[in-house]
Parts: structure tokens; C-alpha cells; sequence
């Protein structure tokens, strides 16, 4: 016979003032199951799971229901009341009479009190029916492989890796750096980004903990948390990284020219190449794609002036596996192409170029050696005119989305500039101002006064060609009128945008994303870091537009995450996990297509006793399962079990309504 | 012989008689039949919609149960305007049967509305129905030597979601098909910028300074002359031309023709055919820049492999 307590909290006035606790107090007493029914003004508090635990013992109770608020809150803290008086803290339900009740029903104290009642019942009759259940122990392998090499996956591998956690660092292109390699100086500082990357790249190669794999992709990732297996491939490079000692002969020497991606087009680079001086590691690859020796069996230049004889014609692709626990995707982002911005005549004028091609400019290491010049007849421009939210926040050509970081680049750009042409004018046509952060008000304010540049607030409808300048036509709603400045550069602040690949590397991991093609937090306010899927972590603009400085918070944030996750020799995990029952599944597998979590898979088992014969059924993977149920939905032979969801625990609920 | 319903609208049997004459001769040249629409009404026009929005749909609506009795696929419309509203008005009565039918009871008595014909403005109908090749086999003479600046002006290609045809901000189509006439078509930003449209009677000096920008700007593009597909732009861009050039001081002088004629020209008929005396500002002195020498294109010759192209070996 089953000896249940109940106690019901008042939650202060939260839930005393809508329901009337006591009666629900009595009405429970009613239930013959119930050995105890007692209410605390603070169930969470010391005192209050005190009474729990010596209810349990004095009244020899089977199971335990508390009245009170959301298991989210506090179900772990009453788990462990159970626990301490020695009862298996499964052995609890949770009746969430606040969020379900008091709170959303605070006009009718009847109706509340009876769904008060209503709630309770359950949870008596469900914990009944209640299993002694136990944590489940996962093994755990240390061992973390951050995907992109920007600032994010630095930081983040730089974290896990002074841990002592080995990190397998995974980037597409040649060297490490990312996004903020290209960038000149940094707002609100103006510190040079190359000064303050370049140290944290060097580490990264230097790492004892860290394997650096550049040129590689990530093709393939299964397993669990605790027990990843990555396929990754490595690009051929045609180089020998073991033998190359970065010389420069080979580029030096290359006939090939290329348009240099790094500096965004504006020069060329070799068809074998490094992508900028201070790059890591700071070894060439061969473009496949350009070099005339792959292409048609000619030059071999490299090959010849190459005294290590690292060059290597006939190096294919080559695919590698490494055994995970954890993953950080920090694929960073790409920029929106401003094509649809016709009125402007993007494309049909060459001096009209993206903020990222004014940042390569300016840079001192650029292509320009850091004085901006109009594309059209390398002239230094005079009059710029910048344009923010070309993409950002426009349904109808770009993305509803504001990209957070073009205000203030923006800004940085009209200082930059002044500091280069010291006759300029920087003409900054905007809708708002968002300066949110530290320092960044003061930044902006910075731009307006110290390079007096002159902030439009309207957005530009037209830019025409008038002799060798540009018209830009554009509403300045503060004295509502329609204004024209006559531009010598006209530079777009393009929307950031989710790399192009984020999904499809999202369905390889098994992660969600979202419709822009962000990979997905599990919660966009208590779990921003981690995922849905239990061991994958997002840092940086891999989740959505970000500044430098919140980029690094996150990818610390993860690393603090997988070194928590890997404290200790084993993962422990809640016991609410589906099992199969071999003799009633028919294999039809509707569970694996609806699993959410690529958590059950298919295995071969013998048609009957000793037979030879094989049949399929699914098998759950318990280390992946996250007990959400949706097999059991949809198992038409009722073969699947969710613990602390069985069928007899719901149809008791059920019941006792 | 292809046919092809049509509906000219109201200048095209006065101010804009001009296209009409060419736009029938360049039609009989590429074979095709119109068949104007029996009893047609006005589109509503600007006036319409300003009033009420049952009068702006039933003006069109009426139209289009005309021209579906005609039973060819598409109709052609002469003005941009029309075109405008009876494009607009389909889309509407399609995503709103309840209203089309409430309409169609009410005052149209000619028949039921089927929303079977596909409107093309005539413009539209040459380059996707008849096609630049077509158009291009029919040039007896070219008229290479001459640049134009082509103004689409606003309803042409807009809204994209209506008018489905070309881009709505730099169309290419009268562009395209100037040049397959053997004429040059200049580099013009102001192509789709707002004429003032109807405020040329209430508003004359708006239309001045929206016209006078774009004139300025076509001239400035080297064009000889500015080719249009809209009635209401041409008598705007042609007829205020004299009054802006009186109050900035400014000679502007370039003839505004709409692109019929210049088929027509191309087609072989003589110049007589064009109506030239209807333009306010002469167009016999721009159109003697046929035959004048071209200068070879600045082309840098491409190599067939897309790969070359992008590399340069040194």
C-alpha cells in the first residue's frame, strides 16, 4: 500500500492569496493514499524541506508530492530532501499550483482553488504509480573540437585548452584569424586588431593542449555528449606543412594572379599563397582552382625554386577521425552581397564599395597601405558619404534583423578616415543610432565632434553619377527635407549574415537553426551558449550578429561550459530516458524520424529464440535521448517506454481527474 | 499571324496618337492582329482610386470581362498608366474573389469575370512575346549612330509584385530593344524617377523640377534623344521642356520619342509615318545622327575558360 505526503506552499502571498491553501490542504486529506497533508508559508526553504524530510521518515512515505511552483525552479532542490532522508528522489511529483494556477487565475479563488485540487490529485496518482529510478552515468571522452578558428574559436580553444582539455581546432581556410584579421582597428578603442589578435594566433599554434588543423572541414559527427567521433577533412594543400618553412619562395616566384579574397578582391594574390603575412600557420597551399600546373600540366615553378621540396602536386584530400565529448561551433559570418540596392547602382559604379573593402583600405597592412582611394581612378576621395542598414532591418530587400555592429563600425570608420585624409568629410546617412555598450556612446559622440561628420538621419533613395561624382540623393527627416551630397566614395555598411554553409553543417551536428540560418540556442535567455543537443556550443556570430567583445564572452562561456561538463570521469544525467521492448516493436521506425535528437537508430536481433533469422527494431541510445517523448507518441505498437512518463503513471492521471 | 487584344486607352486617340499610328504599323510588320476591345471605358486613371475603391476596381473590371470575350491569351495596353490600374486591379480581384463577385453583380453587365487574360504593357509584349531576335530579323534599317537615353518612368516595371516584368528600379528591356534596332542605349540613372505625372495640370511647377532633373540628366548622358513607352511621360517631358528652359536659363532641347516610332523607322516606313509634327521639340535634327560613324567598344577580349578569365598569368 502506497503512503504518499503532500505539502502544499503558500509561496508567500503568491499562491496563499488566490487559493485557499488550506482547503486544499483538507481536500488531499481525503485521498486515502495520503498519509500526511501539511502546508509551510516556504516548502523551498531549509525549514520547509526539514518537514519533508521528517514526514518521510516518522510517516514511512513511498512518495512525495509538493505543492508549489514550477519543477523548473525548484524540483531539484525537493529531489534532494528526498534523497537526504534516504528515499529515491524520483519518488517526487511536483504540482505546479503557482505558474498553473494562482498566477494565471488571480480573479477567481474558486475556480484556482479547485484546479489546485484538480492538480494535486494527479500528481498523488501519478507518483503512485511512481519507479525507483537512478542517474544514468555516461562515459566521457576530454577531448574538445572547436569548429572555426576566427576570434571566437581562439578564444574558446585558448579557454578549454588552459584547462588542461586537449581542443581540436578545425578552420576552413589556410591560417586561423577570422573576420577579425581583416579588420584595421577595433571600436570603442581603435586598438589595432591585428596587435591584439596576432598574439592570441601564435598561442593557439604554440598550445600544448591545442591541435590546430587548418584547411579541413568537419564532414561527419556521431555519437552522444561525452562520446562525439568527427570525420574531418583535410583539403589538399599541395605543401608539405612538416617540411615548409614558410620562406615565401614559392609564392614570390608563382606566375598566377588571383583575386586576394582576404583584402575583399581589391588586389591579387598567387595561386599559391598565404593568406596575409601573420598568418597561422604560416605555410602556403595551392588554389586548385587557379594553379596552372593542376589545371593543365604546366609551370611547376614552385616545385622548382622550393628547397625543401615540400611542394607536393599529387597530394589528394584526406579525411581523419578524432574522438570528442564536446563541440563549439564558431563558424562567425559572412556579409550581405548589396546586389538588390539597384537605385544606388551597386554594380554599375565602381566607387561605390562595402564598409569591409573600406577596412581592408584603410588598414595599414592593406592594399591601399592605408589610404582609401575611389576604385574607379585611385584618386584619395574627399567626400565620403557611408550608408548604414543596407540589408539590416529592410524586409523588403534584405533581412528584418538589425546587425548590431554596423553603428558603430560606421562611427569607427569616419574617425579612420579622418585620421587618413585629414581634409575629408564623412557624411553618415543612418535610421538609429544603436550604441549600446560600454563605451559606445562615447565612441559615437566621439565621431561627431572630434571628425565633425556630419550624421544625416534618413535613408538614402537614390545615388546618381554626375561627371566623375556621385550623387547621393537622401531624405534628412530632422529638417524634413530631401537632401543631396555630392560623394567622392560612397562606402555600404552591408548586414551581417549567417555563413552560407551554417546549415548544412547544422543538419551534420544534428543542431537546429533558424530561419536566417543562425545556428539555434536551446534558450534565448538562460542557455545562450549551449545548444539543443547536449555537448555542442555556440560561440560567437555563429548565433547571431555580435561585437568582438561579446564574441569573447561567449566562447568563454563555452569553454566554462565544457570544462564543467568534463569535471568529472563520468556525465550524469536524468534517468527520464525512452527503452524499447524488443518483443512488441515492429520496426517500422517512425520513432527515428520523429526523434528530435537522432537518438535511436536501428538493430538486427534474432527473429525468435536461437533462430537464424534477423528482424529490425530501434534501439534508443540513452546517452543521446533527452526524454521528450515524441517516440512513445508516435509508436503505433506502444513498444516505447519513457521513464517517469510510463503509461501507468499518465492513465493514473488521467484517471484522477 | 499571332493576336493580340488591345486596349489603347484615352491618349492613345489624342495627345498620344503619335504611338498608337506606330505602335499598328510596327505591329502589321511583325505579324501580329489587335483586336481593340469593343466599347472599351476609361481605366479610372488617377481620379478613381482617390475617390472609391469600389469605382477603381469596377472601371478596370469591366474592361477585362470585354477582353475576355475577345479570347486571346493576352492583352496589350498602350498606356502605362491603364496598364498600371488594370494589372493592379486583376491582382486585387484574384486574391479577393468575394469582392470580385459582389462588383460583378452589382454593375457590370456584360458578363461574368473569369480573370483568364494576361495583361502585358506593349512594351512587355515585344520583348517577352515577340522577342529581340524576331525584332531584330525586321530591321531594314539601323540606326546605328544613334544614342538614346530609354525612361521607363514609374508604373512600367513597378510594383515588382504587379507588374512582374523587368527590375524595378534599372530595367533593361527598352534598353535592349534599342539596341537591337542597331541605336546605342546610354548609361541614365533617372530612368524610372517620377515624371510628376498628373500633376502636370495642378502642379506645374512639381513636373518642372522632376522633369527638368531628368532631362538634364538624359542630356547629360550623351543620349540625342530620350525614348519613351508612356504617354503621360512624353507630353510631360516634351511639353514642359520650352517653360523649364525659360526659367533656369538652360538650353535642354532633346526630343522625346516614344519607341514604336523608332520601330517603325528601323522597320523601313518613312519618316512621315512617324507623325513628327506632333513633338513639341523637334525631332528631325536627332534623328540625322543615324549613320553616324560608331568608334569600336573598349571590349577586353575574355578567354573561353571561366578560370582564365579570373586569373592573369604574367
Amino acid at each position: 500500500m502506497a503512503r504518499v505526503g503532500v505539502f502544499v506552499c503558500y509561496c508567500g502571498a503568491n499562491i496563499a492569496d488566490f487559493i485557499d491553501v488550506p482547503a486544499v490542504v483538507e481536500e488531499a486529506k481525503k485521498i486515502k493514499e495520503v498519509k500526511i497533508s501539511v502546508l509551510y508559508k516556504y516548502m523551498c526553504s531549509d525549514p520547509g524541506q526539514g518537514m519533508i524530510r521528517d514526514a518521510i521518515v516518522q510517516n514511512r512515505l513511498t512518495s512525495v508530492v509538493v505543492a508549489a511552483c514550477s519543477p523548473r525552479m525548484h524540483e531539484k532542490t525537493f529531489r534532494k530532501a528526498l534523497s537526504d532522508a534516504g528515499m529515491n528522489p524520483y519518488m517526487l511529483e511536483v504540482a505546479n499550483i503557482r505558474e498553473h494556477s494562482s498566477w494565471v487565475h488571480q480573479k477567481d479563488k474558486k475556480a484556482a482553488t479547485e484546479k489546485a485540487n484538480d492538480l494535486i490529485r494527479m500528481a498523488i496518482a501519478k507518483s503512485i504509480a511512481n519507479e525507483q529510478l537512478h542517474e544514468i552515468s555516461v562515459p566521457v571522452t576530454k577531448r574538445a573540437l572547436v569548429i572555426g578558428g576566427g576570434i571566437a574559436g581562439i578564444q574558446a580553444a585558448l579557454d578549454i585548452a588552459d584547462a588542461r582539455i586537449p581542443v581540436t581546432l578545425v578552420e576552413k581556410s589556410p591560417s586561423i584569424g577570422g573576420r577579425m584579421a581583416q579588420l584595421d582597428e577595433t571600436f570603442p578603442t581603435l586598438d589595432c586588431s591585428q596587435c591584439i589578435l596576432t598574439p592570441k594566433m601564435v598561442d593557439v599554434a604554440s598550445h600544448p593542449y591545442i591541435e590546430l588543423i587548418p584547411y579541413s572541414e568537419v564532414i561527419e559527427l556521431d555519437g552522444y555528449v561525452g562520446n562525439y567521433k568527427a570525420k574531418i577533412k583535410k583539403k589538399a594543400s599541395y605543401v608539405d606543412f612538416s617540411s615548409c618553412t614558410g620562406c615565401g619562395a614559392c609564392t614570390q616566384k608563382c606566375p598566377v594572379k588571383v583575386p586576394n579574397e582576404f583584402n575583399m578582391n581589391i588586389d591579387k594574390r598567387k595561386a599559391i599563397y598565404t593568406p596575409f603575412p601573420q598568418a597561422v600557420p604560416n605555410k602556403p597551399v595551392i588554389d586548385a582552382t587557379h594553379c596552372t600546373m593542376l589545371l593543365k600540366g604546366k609551370c611547376g615553378i614552385c616545385a622548382k625554386v622550393c628547397e625543401k621540396g615540400s611542394i607536393n602536386f599529387k597530394m589528394v584530400d584526406e579525411v581523419i577521425e578524432r574522438e570528442v565529448g564536446a563541440v563549439v561551433i564558431a563558424t562567425g559570418y559572412d556579409l550581405w552581397d548589396p546586389k538588390p540596392y539597384e537605385e544606388y547602382g551597386v554594380g554599375r559604379y565602381k566607387d561605390i564599395i562595402t564598409s569591409l573593402e573600406f577596412e581592408r583600405m584603410v588598414s595599414a597592412s592593406g592594399p591601399t597601405n592605408g589610404v582609401p582611394i575611389r576604385p574607379s581612378d585611385g584618386k584619395v576621395p574627399k567626400n565620403v558619404v557611408f550608408i548604414k542598414c543596407i540589408g539590416s532591418r529592410d524586409e523588403a530587400k534584405g533581412i528584418e534583423y538589425c546587425s548590431k555592429i554596423c553603428c558603430m563600425y560606421t562611427a569607427k570608420h569616419a574617425i579612420l578616415l579622418h585620421h587618413k585624409v585629414h581634409d575629408s568629410h564623412a557624411y553618415i546617412f543612418y535610421m538609429d543610432i544603436r550604441a549600446a555598450g560600454k563605451g559606445y556612446e562615447e565612441f559615437v559622440k566621439r565621431a561627431q565632434v572630434e571628425t565633425a561628420a556630419t550624421y544625416l538621419r534618413g535613408r538614402v533613395s537614390k545615388i546618381y553619377k554626375k561627371g566623375d561624382k556621385l550623387m547621393v540623393r537622401g531624405e534628412d527627416a530632422q529638417i524634413g527635407q530631401v537632401v543631396e551630397v555630392e560623394a567622392d566614395l560612397v562606402v555600404l555598411a552591408t548586414a551581417v549574415i549567417a555563413p552560407k554553409d551554417n546549415p548544412s553543417l547544422a543538419r551534420l551536428l544534428g543542431v537546429s537553426y533558424d530561419k536566417y540560418g543562425y545556428m539555434s540556442e536551446a534558450h534565448p535567455k538562460l542557455r545562450p551558449v549551449e545548444t539543443a543537443k547536449a555537448g555542442i556550443f555556440l560561440a560567437g556570430c555563429t548565433q547571431a550578429p555580435k561585437d568582438i567583445p561579446d564574441t569573447v564572452a561567449q566562447a568563454s562561456a563555452c569553454a566554462a561550459k565544457v570544462c564543467g561538463l568534463f569535471a568529472g570521469d563520468t556525465l550524469k544525467k536524468d534517468p527520464m530516458v525512452s527503452t524499447i521492448n524488443n518483443e512488441f516493436c515492429s520496426g517500422c521506425q517512425n520513432c527515428v524520424k520523429v526523434c528530435p535528437y537522432q537518438a535511436i537508430v536501428t538493430e538486427e536481433i534474432p527473429l525468435g529464440h536461437g533462430s537464424k533469422e534477423l528482424r529490425t527494431v530501434a534501439k534508443i541510445n540513452e546517452g543521446v535521448c533527452q526524454g521528450c517523448g515524441s517516440c512513445v507518441a508516435i509508436c503505433r505498437s506502444m513498444a516505447i517506454n519513457l521513464a517517469g512518463f510510463t503509461d501507468p503513471q499518465i492513465i493514473n492521471e488521467i484517471v484522477a481527474i | 499571324m499571332n493576336k493580340l487584344t488591345y486596349f489603347p486607352g484615352c491618349s492613345a486617340h489624342g495627345t498620344s496618337e503619335e504611338f498608337d499610328h506606330t505602335l499598328k504599323l510596327v505591329m502589321k510588320t511583325l505579324d501580329v492582329q489587335m483586336e481593340e476591345i469593343p466599347d472599351w471605358n476609361c481605366c479610372g486613371a488617377t481620379s478613381a482610386h482617390v475617390m472609391t475603391e469600389n469605382l477603381a476596381l469596377a472601371l478596370p473590371m469591366r474592361n477585362l470581362v470585354l477582353a475576355e470575350k475577345l479570347e486571346n491569351k493576352t492583352m496589350g495596353i498602350a498606356c502605362a498608366s491603364c496598364y498600371s490600374r488594370m494589372k493592379g486591379t486583376k491582382k486585387h480581384l484574384d486574391e479577393n474573389p468575394e469582392q470580385a463577385k459582389r462588383i460583378n453583380s452589382t454593375v457590370i453587365d456584360e458578363g461574368e469575370y473569369q480573370g483568364t487574360v494576361e495583361i502585358k504593357s506593349m512594351l512587355q509584349y515585344c520583348f517577352e512575346e515577340i522577342g529581340l531576335e524576331t525584332i531584330k530579323s525586321k530591321v531594314t534599317k539601323s540606326l546605328s549612330g544613334l544614342k538614346v537615353a530609354c525612361y521607363y518612368g514609374c508604373l512600367l516595371t513597378r510594383p515588382k509584385d504587379v507588374t512582374q516584368f523587368d527590375s524595378p528600379e534599372y530595367p533593361m528591356s527598352m534598353d535592349l530593344l534599342m539596341e537591337a534596332l542597331g541605336a546605342k542605349a546610354m548609361e541614365f540613372d533617372f530612368k524610372t524617377e517620377c515624371c510628376g505625372a498628373s500633376f502636370s495640370i495642378s502642379n506645374t511647377e512639381v513636373v518642372e523640377s522632376l522633369t527638368g532633373k531628368i532631362l538634364e540628366v538624359a542630356k547629360e548622358s550623351g543620349a540625342h534623344l530620350i525614348v519613351v513607352a508612356c504617354p503621360l511621360c512624353q507630353s510631360n517631358l516634351d511639353m514642359r521642356q520650352p517653360d523649364i528652359e525659360k526659367h533656369s536659363g538652360k538650353k535642354l532641347d532633346i526630343p522625346v520619342m516614344y519607341f514604336t516610332q523608332l520601330m517603325a523607322l528601323a522597320f523601313g516606313y518613312p519618316e512621315k509615318e512617324l507623325r513628327l509634327p506632333k513633338h513639341i521639340v523637334p525631332v528631325e535634327a536627332a534623328l540625322k545622327h543615324i549613320g553616324d560613324p560608331v568608334p569600336e567598344p573598349e571590349k577586353v577580349k575574355k578567354t573561353k575558360k571561366a578560370v582564365e578569365a579570373e586569373s592573369e598569368v604574367e
